[in-house]
């Protein structure tokens, strides 16, 4: 098949600015004896920048042993130590760090004075915790928002999470739940809340992610601007940093670029031959195979998985926005998909690259209903894919081009 | 001479009624009986779904486990590397085996269980549904938060089977399971016994039996089962009493083999077992039943504040174990087990003083490698 000449947005030099400002924002607190906490996806990222704390995150620091060619010896090294071979890859790869450092991709995650466990996305989260705060011997929060029901909520927009109705009884448990974290992070940091940051740092979260949505908005537009490439790395800035100015600044600067491109009806690639939505935690290993779809002219106007990741803060209600950001359809019952069609409507799509995450049951439970709804509604077919996030055996690059290929000559 | 013919003829009768009460499981006739008389069935997804509400509510709670023994069906709608209770039980309903149900009642006690929740509603259109939201933390205000999310769920019951709660029906469900825990709980001592009276393959089948039927019926023949126990000999001829370890197994033929070769199962730790009955119901409301769930049963995830579960959990073994004098543990590793994948290492940590022993499970069981692995566990223990 011939491939066209491929034309990303350019992120990469934000990215590196942005990791730059992070890590040394990082050495820094470190410098000053600050406490280190590690964090997961869907946490409230905004206590990070009220407390001055030094944060680390598991999913972050295994995508990077992923894309660096480390993780395959530390899952291994994992299951040697009894964990099993069906869970989380970044659970396997974060054991695999702290059991045997010297095959890890450097630096190492610093070592926490604390964990803050959200089960926003999955119980993994909470069973990883768990396994993190007893090696390590620290002190662990826990929160559990729901797991929202048809019953507990009603059609929530997919990018700004704003729910057309929802049961107050989880709001409040979670609110009550997210005002301990306060007290425990005061307890752990041993500051008082400043009201004043509080306030400044969700004006922060508001802004940033108003134009993160506003990206994620533009990817739709045809022909698509950019590169699930760079696009899918935005979990980073939705996840960990949202709170912070660097993440701002990233946003501010990113949205510029991405409108210059739509205005100028610019692609990723000259010849846009089909539209594909994508869903699944990205294979960090193997990030080409987005390059190489798209070279072959299928691009991915929609990626489910950043779009999981975004919501809508609105700083003058911070506690409902934490508890919206656990509102994305991999926290949902499958009867509430609207919301995630409704937009794959709007995006004009073809087909569907799907990610099964092996270890991954959140991922992968959704997989096949997301599929058949995609087929039922929209009439799309997908490709399912056995894509673990960071065990590249399972999925070999250019078997997975293989079977792109011949998807994508399906959808002639 | 006589007494040890009676006492042959006593365990000839126990077997055959345990077997008896086994078969209601494997063929689900009582529930097909139930519903024949106009009674909703209702199928939890998860040992801590209180049933005590359902059954007040004048339904039969199930605790739905599949038994199919491939699951090509299944394969097509969830992973295949998912814990085989998930796969089995995902793979009866798409056979239409659970065509009985009127409803489910899952949990989001772990993610497998949440989603096979949403898979089942999603695929099988169950009638009624409701996933109950559990805290994973046992303080002062999950367990108000709990009995308010017990009352939304009592309400939601209500107004689809237009049926009424009420708080007395609710005290005599309690009583009833309470009774039930109480037989269970004279029936396990038996097992602690230097000759066990109950094997561990006798007691998963009463406990299945149980998850399949009402209570009160169970009870009937719990009373009965426990007079036969009394009387007759125990087991002497076992090489090593064993302690059980695992989650939602069910497979009664994987402990026969442990004991045909020597073992005795005298304790456990099983969703499906210990998980299931341990912990009376200190009251008559819903706040009772709340406070039970959440504090007093086995269940894996949930913890004190500022403790983590599996210390909670390492404490119940060590007390399982106490309490029986086992003197090994068989940790049943269920290769998709979540529960099983995080926490193993922990117990195997713990208990280095007792011999122990992995059995890594995936369908279809390679039993004679398993055979092999117990036999040598047992001579070299034993």
């Amino acid at each position: 098949m011939e491939l066209q000449e491929w034309n990303p947005l350019g992120y990469k030099n934000l990215y590196r600015d942005l990791f730059k400002k992070h890590l040394a924002r990082q050495d820094s607190l470190l410098k000053q004896g600050r406490p280190v906490g590690w964090f997961f996806s869907f946490h409230p990222s905004e206590i990070i920048y009220i407390f001055d704390v030094v944060p680390a995150y598991p999913e972050q620091y295994s995508a990077y042993c992923a894309a660096r060619g480390s993780s395959v010896d530390l899952i291994d090294a994992s299951i040697s130590k009894g964990y099993g071979h069906f869970l989380c890859d970044y659970f396997k790869t974060t054991v695999g760090m702290i059991e045997e450092p010297e095959k890890a991709t450097k630096p190492l995650m610093p070592k926490p004075d604390f964990i803050v466990d959200t089960r926003a996305l999955c119980v993994a989260h909470h069973e990883m915790t768990e396994v993190f705060a007893r090696k390590y011997g620290i002190p662990k929060y826990t929160i559990n928002y729901p797991f929202w029901t048809s019953d507990a909520l009603g059609y929530v927009d997919e990018l700004t999470k704003i729910p057309e109705m929802v049961e107050e009884l989880y709001i409040e448990y979670s609110i009550s739940k997210l005002k301990g974290l306060l007290e425990f992070m005061e307890k752990v940091t041993k500051i008082p809340l400043s009201d004043e940051k509080f306030k400044s740092v969700f004006e922060t979260s508001e802004k940033t992610s108003k134009l993160l949505i506003e990206v994620a908005k533009l990817m739709m537009s045809k022909p698509t601007p950019g590169s699930q490439r760079e696009i899918a790395d935005l979990v980073f800035l939705a996840f960990f940093v949202l709170g912070s100015n660097y993440a701002l600044e990233f946003a501010e600067k990113g949205y510029e670029m991405i409108k210059g491109r739509v205005k100028r009806k610019e692609g990723v690639v000259p010849e846009e031959k089909f539209r594909l939505l994508t869903f699944g935690i990205m294979p960090w290993h193997s990030l080409s195979l987005y390059e190489y779809c798209e070279m072959l002219g299928a691009t991915f106007p929609v990626n489910l998985y950043v779009n999981a990741s975004l919501h809508l803060c609105d700083s003058k209600k911070p506690f409902e926005s934490m508890v919206r950001r656990s509102m994305h359809f991999t926290n949902s019952t499958y009867d509430l998909m609207d919301g995630v069609i409704e937009n794959a409507r709007k995006a004009d799509l073809d087909g569907a690259l799907l990610l099964e995450n092996t270890g991954c049951r959140i991922t992968s439970m959704i997989i096949r209903p997301l599929a058949d709804t995609l087929q039922e509604e929209l009439g799309l077919p997908s490709l399912i894919l056995e894509a673990p996030q960071c065990d590249p055996r399972i999925m070999p690059l250019e078997r997975a081009k293989t079977q792109v290929e011949a998807f994508i000559e399906s959808l002639k | 001479m006589l007494a040890k013919k009676v006492d042959r003829m006593e365990k000839i009768e126990k077997v055959e009624k345990i077997d008896a009460l086994y078969n209601f499981f494997l063929t689900r006739s009582l529930l097909r009986k139930y519903k024949e008389n106009g009674k909703k069935i209702i199928a939890s997804l998860c040992n801590n779904v209180p049933e005590e509400i359902i059954h007040s509510m004048g339904a039969v709670p199930v605790r739905l486990l599949g038994l199919a023994k491939s699951t090509e069906l299944a394969s097509a709608k969830i992973p295949t590397w998912l814990c085989l209770y998930s796969k089995r039980l995902m793979e009866d309903g798409l056979r239409r085996e659970f065509d009985f149900l009127d409803g489910i009642v899952g949990m989001t006690s772990d993610d497998t269980k949440t989603h096979l929740f949403s898979a089942y509603s999603f695929y099988l259109k169950p009638g009624f549904s409701y996933l109950i939201q559990i805290p994973y933390v046992r303080d002062k205000s999950s367990i108000e938060f709990f009995e308010k999310e017990l009352k939304r769920f009592v309400e939601k019951f209500e107004s689809f089977f237009n049926t009424e709660f009420s708080e007395e029906k609710l005290g005599e469900s309690i009583e009833i399971y309470n009774r039930f825990r109480d037989l269970l709980n004279d029936l396990s001592r038996l097992r602690w016994e230097d000759e066990p009276k109950v094997s561990g393959e006798e007691w998963l089948k009463i406990l299945l039996a149980s998850t399949s039927m009402l209570k009160e019926e169970l009870i009937e023949h719990l009373e009965d089962i426990l007079e036969k126990v009394n009387d007759s000999e125990g087991y002497k001829d076992y090489k090593l009493r064993i302690h059980l370890s695992g989650t939602d197994f069910y497979d009664v033929e994987i402990v026969k083999m442990i004991e045909d070769l020597g073992g005795i199962v005298v304790s456990d730790d099983l969703c499906t077992s210990s998980g299931y009955y341990i912990g009376n119901v200190g009251g008559r409301t819903l706040r009772d039943l709340a406070r039970r769930y959440l504090t007093q049963s086995a269940c894996v995830l949930t913890a004190r504040l500022e403790h983590l579960s599996i210390e909670d959990r390492l404490n119940f073994i060590m007390e399982r174990i106490g309490e029986s004098r086992a003197n090994a543990i068989v940790l049943l590793k269920d290769r998709g087990c979540e529960i099983c994948g995080h926490q193993c290492p922990f117990i195997l940590q713990e208990f280095t003083d007792i011999p122990t022993l992995v059995l890594d499970l995936d369908t279809p069981y390679p039993t004679e490698q398993l055979k092999t692995r117990v036999e040598a566990f047992v001579e070299s223990y034993g």
